[in-house]
């Protein structure tokens, strides 16, 4: 069902504020400056001269905008025995991504699957349902972006309402969604047909990728399954912190934490919160026992869910292979190098059969 | 509402278990969630004491009797601590049942033998009504428990029924230095309790819950008497939060206690990673 | 280099070590190695790119780390800081840990950085630094260094906020802290942050909310950074692993400030110092109770 769009330049400031005009909250890269660094992040923006496309990748990722880092489940109002629930909405205000990198995109569907599993998250699905994904072609990358190592590339149009590829005068819409559609019918005269072919996909972007891991997941996935207890783990785990950064910057991570907030003794909300295996608490029960004892066992966990269990589970990686984990490590960890090395090692123990 | 929203209910009664362990029956107060509200033998919820939180138990009564639900908690931590501050009156939260289930239709007609230790009566007691309710459904019944000491024994009124029934076999046993001068029952541990009966395995189940050290003895102690592990039941438990599979923290290797548990036999135990 | 190499090697041939934690390079730059036998020794390197503070894998609740026995560790004099306050607390016996400090002339900020060291890219916390080689150590390697390049003000951004107003402080705060989403990066990669279960972890009660909210926020960093006055070494290593760029140096530099003021105390290499926490004077000051 897709349409071939034209979006220029010259008309992208006026498309975003008629956007913000319609009264939808419009979500782009801007860039900060900060510790005398300057870095793109997913920011709600007002001023569409803020918006940086084909910038360097958003540090945080953009399952925040439907996945907060901290979500009112409910609130209750107690007095003495009695108790008194006050529902959560799970309708939000209309969402436009303008700007979503591929891998963010792809990202917010690989999630669904768990979202979605025999229970549906109304949360999640409901702010899925109220954001439009306006994803980018990448126009650039570094030696961390490992997306087409797991089935995606710079020019994935997965989970993305409308597809935009950058030209010299501005941006050919690809219609993907039937939410892209609506959007479409809303902003037609900004958005008129495109011309002659379709724009040329650079793909040195890709290769550079490519270059970086090649990956075939499944192989991976046996070696994982075979190799619960390979002192390879052990090895690896003891550069790592135990932080939780990487799940946190990770667009495909989705751990959780339930707990209530008191507010005084009248009442207080149920809270979810993003959380994450890596630190010692998560596993940890109230006997005091911990099935996973210490870094080794919590490391072996991120790898297992992300390229073993969810795949078993769901058909496919728990990763989008953005490349935030690496850059965002204090102590190193690259899971191109992990990746690579298990690769190795599946290789050798085939050719070993 | 959201799946994380509890259902409201009301505490109407407690029973003083042991020193640490109590049993709440609850009572949905939304009069079509009570009328609807049903689940299998195994299942679990999720029970909310608004303001300390959520805490996974089993329920402990049995889905044949209908009206309200049971949980049997020890107090170990902030819910649990939050849970024996509360009245008859007081109001908690629910939410479920989730999880798998105990195979109750398979083990119609056949024997069953129920072993537990300890607060892991709980959710085999669940099984044990059930069972005991469509009493001529099963064969023989045939119950092992054991706790720490005589004080420590949970359901015991239910276990003085039990024992006076002439269509249950029960077997008691309390650790050495936890009898008292009328006990009657036999003082060792369950695992020795139940090289002692030797249960038959032919055409029979068995169900084992408790505490770690009564599950790593007893399971392959019940293999060595003959009981195949496809045939052998246990229940797990994790950290929950979520319960429903969402929230990432459950799972033991490839499997999820909330999702694909707590329910499991001795033989899916196996190809599980030493992970729990 | 190779005088860091060799040395690794005779204290595995000589059987002085189990394990040497040192920094190797990988992929993209520098990260911390392990080493575990005289042949991987090769692996060792020190230059500009080395600027982790190896200490924090000291503490004694890494079990992992601990497993592998008898460590030595490569620390710069930066890092020796840490190293004594983990000394001092009771967290590690000068004797059980083989130090072999490096001689540094700054380092910088981004591991991954190819360039050299220049004054442009110098670790803030370099900059001024004086000590060249820690006091702290058995052994000393490394040809010797001169002072980092650099003279930006360090504490320029501090001052601009003590110039501020309450209200304006708070506003900037607020805003900075928005982006925290209560990774914990902070803690984890941070030496002194060495409690088994830290007080933002504790249910029974709930001291500090985990909620990534602004409330939750505030009460996490600033327990953080009154926990460690007086403790907190300078290291940079939060400000650098926090995934949401906050800084949160400020906020320890000014507790650092008010200690320094007050009891006249700045962190140190010499383990036998003591320090205003866990130490009690009989002329420290008393006005809080009147």
């Amino acid at each position: 069902m897709s349409k071939r769009r034209f979006l220029s330049k010259p008309d992208l400031g006026p498309f975003v504020l008629d956007l913000i005009g319609s009264g939808a909250r419009v979500i782009a890269p801007v860039r900060r400056l900060e510790r005398g660094r300057d870095f793109i992040e997913y920011r709600q923006v007002r001023d569409p001269n803020d918006i940086v496309l084909g910038g360097p990748l958003p540090v945080r990722p953009l399952k925040e905008i439907v996945f907060p880092p901290t979500e009112t489940l409910f609130r209750w109002r107690q007095a003495k025995s009695l108790i008194e629930i006050e529902e959560s909405p799970t309708s939000f205000e209309e969402t436009v991504i303008v700007g979503a990198t591929p891998c963010d995109a792809a990202a917010l569907e690989i999630v669904d699957h768990v979202m979605g599993w025999d229970y549906k998250d109304e949360l999640w699905f409901g702010r899925r349902q109220a954001t439009a994904v306006l994803a980018v072609a990448c126009t650039q990358c570094d030696e961390s972006c490992f997306c087409t190592a797991v089935g995606l590339s710079p020019q994935s149009t997965r989970g993305a309402d409308w597809f935009l590829t950058p030209s010299k005068e501005g941006f050919e819409i690809e219609v993907l969604t039937p939410k892209g559609e609506l959007l479409l019918e809303r902003h037609d005269t900004r958005c008129p047909e495109a011309s002659g072919s379709p724009a040329a996909r650079a793909s040195q972007v890709a290769d550079k990728v490519q270059a970086n891991l090649k990956m075939q997941p499944g192989k991976i996935r046996s070696w994982l399954e075979r190799h619960f207890e390979d002192p390879l783990w052990k090895d690896i785990a003891l550069r790592c912190h135990g932080c939780g950064a990487c799940a946190f910057s990770c667009p495909a991570c989705h751990c959780f934490d339930i707990m209530d907030e008191p507010e005084g003794m009248e009442g207080g909300s149920r809270r979810r919160n993003w959380d994450a295996c890596q630190p010692a608490l998560f596993t940890l029960h109230g006997s005091g026992h911990n099935p996973r004892k210490d870094q080794t066992a919590r490391f072996r966990q991120r790898i297992m869910h992300k390229f073993n269990i969810y795949p078993a589970r769901f058909g496919e990686v728990l990763c989008s292979g953005c490349g935030r984990c690496i850059r965002v490590c204090a102590a190193g960890m690259d899971l191109i190098g992990i990746l690579s090395e298990i690769g190795h090692r599946a290789e050798e123990a085939e050719s070993a059969l | 509402m959201n799946l994380y929203q509890p259902h409201l209910v009301c505490i109407d009664q407690i029973i003083e278990e042991t020193a640490d362990t109590r049993t709440l029956r609850l009572s949905f107060q939304n009069p079509s969630i009570a009328a609807e509200f049903d689940f299998k033998a195994g299942q679990f919820g999720e029970y909310s004491v608004f303001g300390a939180g959520e805490c996974t138990f089993c329920i402990a009564s049995p889905p044949t009797r209908k009206g309200y639900l049971e949980a049997s908690f020890k107090v170990v931590g902030k819910v649990t601590r939050a849970m024996r501050r509360l009245n008859v009156g007081d109001t908690m939260g629910f939410r479920g049942p989730y999880g798998n289930c105990f195979p109750v239709e398979e083990m119609k007609g056949k024997n069953v033998v129920f072993i537990a230790g300890g607060i892991g009566l709980a959710p085999v007691r669940c099984l044990i009504w059930n069972a005991l309710d469509l009493r001529d459904q099963f064969n023989d019944v045939t119950i092992i428990y054991g706790a720490r000491s005589v004080a420590d024994l949970v359901y015991k009124r239910e276990l003085d029924d039990w024992g006076r029934r002439s269509d249950v076999r029960l077997h008691q046993c309390v650790d050495p230095g936890g009898e008292t001068p009328d006990w009657k029952g036999d003082v060792c541990f369950v695992p020795t309790l139940v090289e002692k009966v030797a249960p038959s395995p032919k055409d029979s189940f068995a169900v084992v819950c408790g505490p770690p050290i009564v599950i790593t003895l007893t399971l392959p102690l019940l293999e060595r008497i003959g009981f195949a592990p496809e045939r052998i039941y246990t229940t797990l438990e994790n950290r929950m939060k979520c319960g429903i599979g969402k929230c990432g923290r459950c799972n033991v290797g490839p499997v999820y206690v909330c999702k694909d548990g707590p329910v499991f036999t001795s033989a899916q135990l196996k190809s599980l990673p030493p992970e729990y | 280099m190779q005088e860091l190499r060799d040395l690794a090697r005779k204290l595995f041939q000589e059987r002085k070590i189990d394990a040497l934690l040192g920094y190797e390079c990988d992929r993209r730059g520098v990260r911390p190695a392990f080493v575990k036998a005289a042949d991987e020794c090769d692996r060792l390197i020190f230059d500009q790119r080395c600027v982790h503070n190896l200490a924090a894998y000291l503490s004694p609740r890494r079990s992992h780390v601990v497993a592998l026995g008898r460590l030595a560790v490569v620390i710069k004099s930066c890092d020796a800081r840490a190293v004594a306050g983990l000394i001092r607390e009771n967290q590690l016996k000068r004797e059980d840990v083989v130090l072999i400090g490096v001689r540094c002339g700054g380092v910088v900020l981004n591991p991954d950085e190819p360039g050299e060291l220049e004054s442009r890219n110098t670790a803030p916390r370099c900059v001024g630094c004086e000590q060249r080689e820690p006091a702290l150590a058995d052994h000393i390697v490394g040809e010797p260094k001169t002072a980092p390049a650099g003279n930006q003000d360090r504490d320029a951004r501090l001052s601009e906020i003590e110039s501020m107003n309450l209200d304006e402080r708070l506003g900037l705060w607020v805003d900075l802290l928005s982006r925290c989403t209560r990774c914990h990066a902070c803690r984890q990669v941070c030496p002194m942050c060495f409690c088994e279960r830290c007080v933002a972890d504790k249910t029974l009660p709930a001291w500090i909310e985990s909620s990534p909210h602004s409330r939750g926020n505030f009460a996490w960093h600033l327990t953080r950074a009154l926990h460690l006055a007086g403790r907190c070494v300078d290291c940079g290593e939060c400000e650098r692993a926090c995934p949401a760029e906050i800084p949160l140096g400020l906020l320890n530099r000014k507790a650092a400030r008010i200690v320094s003021a007050r009891y006249g105390y700045t962190v140190t290499d010499d383990p036998s110092k003591p320090a205003p926490i866990g130490t009690y004077r009989l002329d420290d000051g008393q006005e809080f109770m009147e």
